[in-house]
């Protein structure tokens, strides 16, 4: 109960603190839409009557626009429990109340969940909300069952979670790490194929997406949402993302574990 | 006797001054290097996105491709592609650090202090541009060369008119960056501002796609943005074999565009001084 009581408070602190500046606010539902517009007009450079045919051939739909917005949404979700909770910790490295915050009687991988909750429920509503906008705009159109859709979303989102404890244990030794954040959290968006079909990729590099987890889980979402084929049969897929959760929780708790006892031997958690 | 007093300034004296910021900025530029491996790293993978989606559009048999040459009239996508991406890569680079000079010496708490220095105070602003010009123009260096090894692009036009398309496209580029940093001193919410400047760029200017392809309406808007004129008149100049005659309306614009933004960032600079003397809110964020 005392721990349910710690996450609402971590948690109604972040919401708090977000809606402080509303600017971002805004500027958070606008800016995926905002590098989704190059993408829409380039669909129809390279389009024949309205028809991206080059495109069908490759993703099984015509309908660009829907097959790139799941993606999005799917990428939000992900950056927000993949990197919020290290940048959460970075946040409050930075503010000095890290070190006071690691002395509350409650368990550590819980302060990073707390962080996770909220991050999870705007990007929830930034994200219904870019949806309408983006239907407005662009046109959107799903025809598959929505609630089948969650069976492939819960094992990767869990699988994430453990992703998130490793990498914020990393942020702990690191002390700053964005640059490398930038640019992983991009390239992880190029090879799940968040904007295209991976089946597009030249030969060489198909294999770096197929290593990645992820990548089944956005495949096999556009799988049940659009009906387009998937690389593996659904059931196989979701076999993965489920090997892929267990492996990640285990490892992530961890190594968050080990490495955050050697922060405090070091005594640097206060540093930043 | 006539005395001197260090207060009396002239130009030498704000020569040596912005001599002095540059000379500071650079000193902070070299101390964090991770902006080499954003150098070679950036150039190579924010255009790989909009690539790999443009190989997807185009089909395995070339469908899309087909059509995207006639709405273009460019025989490759690749370079058309790496070239409007790289162009705004250096806008927003120059929005982030340019944008920002003023904001960050209010974060380290110099900003006051140094204001009261009597010298020209838009030292301070022009000094912290030069280290940032010269590393994008390194940028542009390293990022022509890598298209040319990574992605096959074959500059086919001329490189003497590809350098005079950058020359006359510093003084739009960085006059918005002065502009954007008188004003977002006084924001709170600054980022929110970058996001939106560089979003501009990034639906009207055709970064990856022909003007053409987009309504009236938007035209109309991407014709008053420098870096439509920027962006094409460097396709024209860097992948075909064209004269000088082909970019030198283009040029034109970028000229007038050039001498309006500076204006534009002198005045608002003068604006903000004024205003910061009034209210004596330099010092706060």
């Amino acid at each position: 109960m005392s721990n349910l009581r710690a996450l609402y408070a971590i948690a109604l602190k972040d919401w708090k603190k977000y809606w402080r500046y509303p600017l971002n606010a805004v500027s958070t539902i606008f800016q995926p839409l905002i590098w989704l517009a190059p993408v829409f007009f380039m669909g129809q450079a390279f389009s024949v009557n309205g028809q991206a045919q080059g495109f069908a051939a490759y993703s099984g739909t015509t309908d660009f626009m829907s097959f790139i917005l799941l993606g999005t949404i799917l990428t939000n979700f992900i950056n927000a429990v993949f990197w919020g909770m290290g940048y959460a910790l970075k946040e409050d490295m930075d503010d000095g109340v890290l070190e006071s915050n690691w002395l509350t009687p409650i368990p550590r991988l819980l302060i990073l969940a707390g962080h996770s909750l909220t991050n999870l429920l705007i990007t929830a509503i930034t994200s219904t909300i870019m949806i309408i906008v983006a239907a407005l705009l662009f046109g959107f159109q799903v025809n598959g069952d929505v609630l089948a859709a969650f069976v492939p979303i819960i094992p990767m989102m869990l699988g994430l979670y453990g992703f998130g404890f490793a990498f914020a244990s990393l942020v702990l030794v690191m002390r700053d790490a964005n640059t490398l954040v930038d640019m992983s959290s991009f390239l992880l968006q190029i090879f799940t194929g968040s904007s295209f079909p991976v089946g597009s990729l030249p030969k060489w590099l198909l294999p770096v997406s197929l290593a990645i987890p992820l990548t089944y889980g956005l495949d096999a979402v556009r799988g049940i949402l659009l009906n387009t084929p998937t690389l593996f049969p659904l059931g196989l897929e979701i076999a993965l993302l489920v090997a892929f959760m267990v492996l990640m929780l285990w490892l992530g708790a961890w190594a968050f574990n080990k490495l955050e006892r050697q922060v405090r031997k070091w005594g640097t958690l206060g540093q930043h | 006797m006539e005395s001197t007093t260090l207060a009396r300034t002239g130009v030498i004296s704000n020569l040596r001054a912005l001599q002095a910021v540059i000379s500071r900025e650079w000193t902070i530029f070299m101390r964090y290097p991770s902006w080499i491996i954003s150098l070679f790293i950036w150039p190579l993978i924010f255009p790989m996105a909009y690539l790999l989606t443009a190989r997807a559009f185009s089909g395995p048999d070339n469908t899309g491709l087909l059509q995207f040459q006639a709405a273009t009239g460019q025989s490759e996508y690749i370079g058309f592609i790496a070239i409007g991406t790289m162009i705004w890569m250096w806008q927003n680079v120059v929005l982030w650090n340019v944008g920002f000079a003023l904001r960050n010496e209010q974060h380290r708490g110099t900003l006051e202090s140094n204001w009261m220095a009597p010298t020209w105070r838009f030292a301070f602003l022009l000094g912290s541009s030069v280290p940032q010009l010269v590393s994008m123009l390194l940028m542009l260096g390293v990022s022509t060369l890598e298209y040319t090894l990574f992605f096959g692009v074959r500059f086919e036009g001329s490189l003497w008119l590809s350098l005079l398309v950058i020359l006359f496209a510093i003084p739009p580029i960085y006059g918005l960056g002065f502009t954007f940093a008188s004003l977002v001193i006084t924001a709170r919410e600054a980022n929110a501002f970058v996001f939106l400047v560089r979003g501009v760029v990034m639906i009207f200017c055709g970064i990856t796609y022909p003007i053409a392809v987009l309504p009236g309406w938007m035209q109309a808007i991407a014709a008053w943005l420098p870096q439509t004129y920027i962006i094409r008149a460097f396709r024209t100049a860097a992948l075909s074999a064209s004269s000088f005659d082909a970019i030198a309306p283009d040029l034109l614009m970028l000229a007038l565009f050039g001498a309006f933004w500076l204006c534009l960032g002198y005045t608002i600079f003068k604006w903000m001084e004024r205003r910061a003397r009034q209210t004596g809110a330099i010092g706060q964020y």
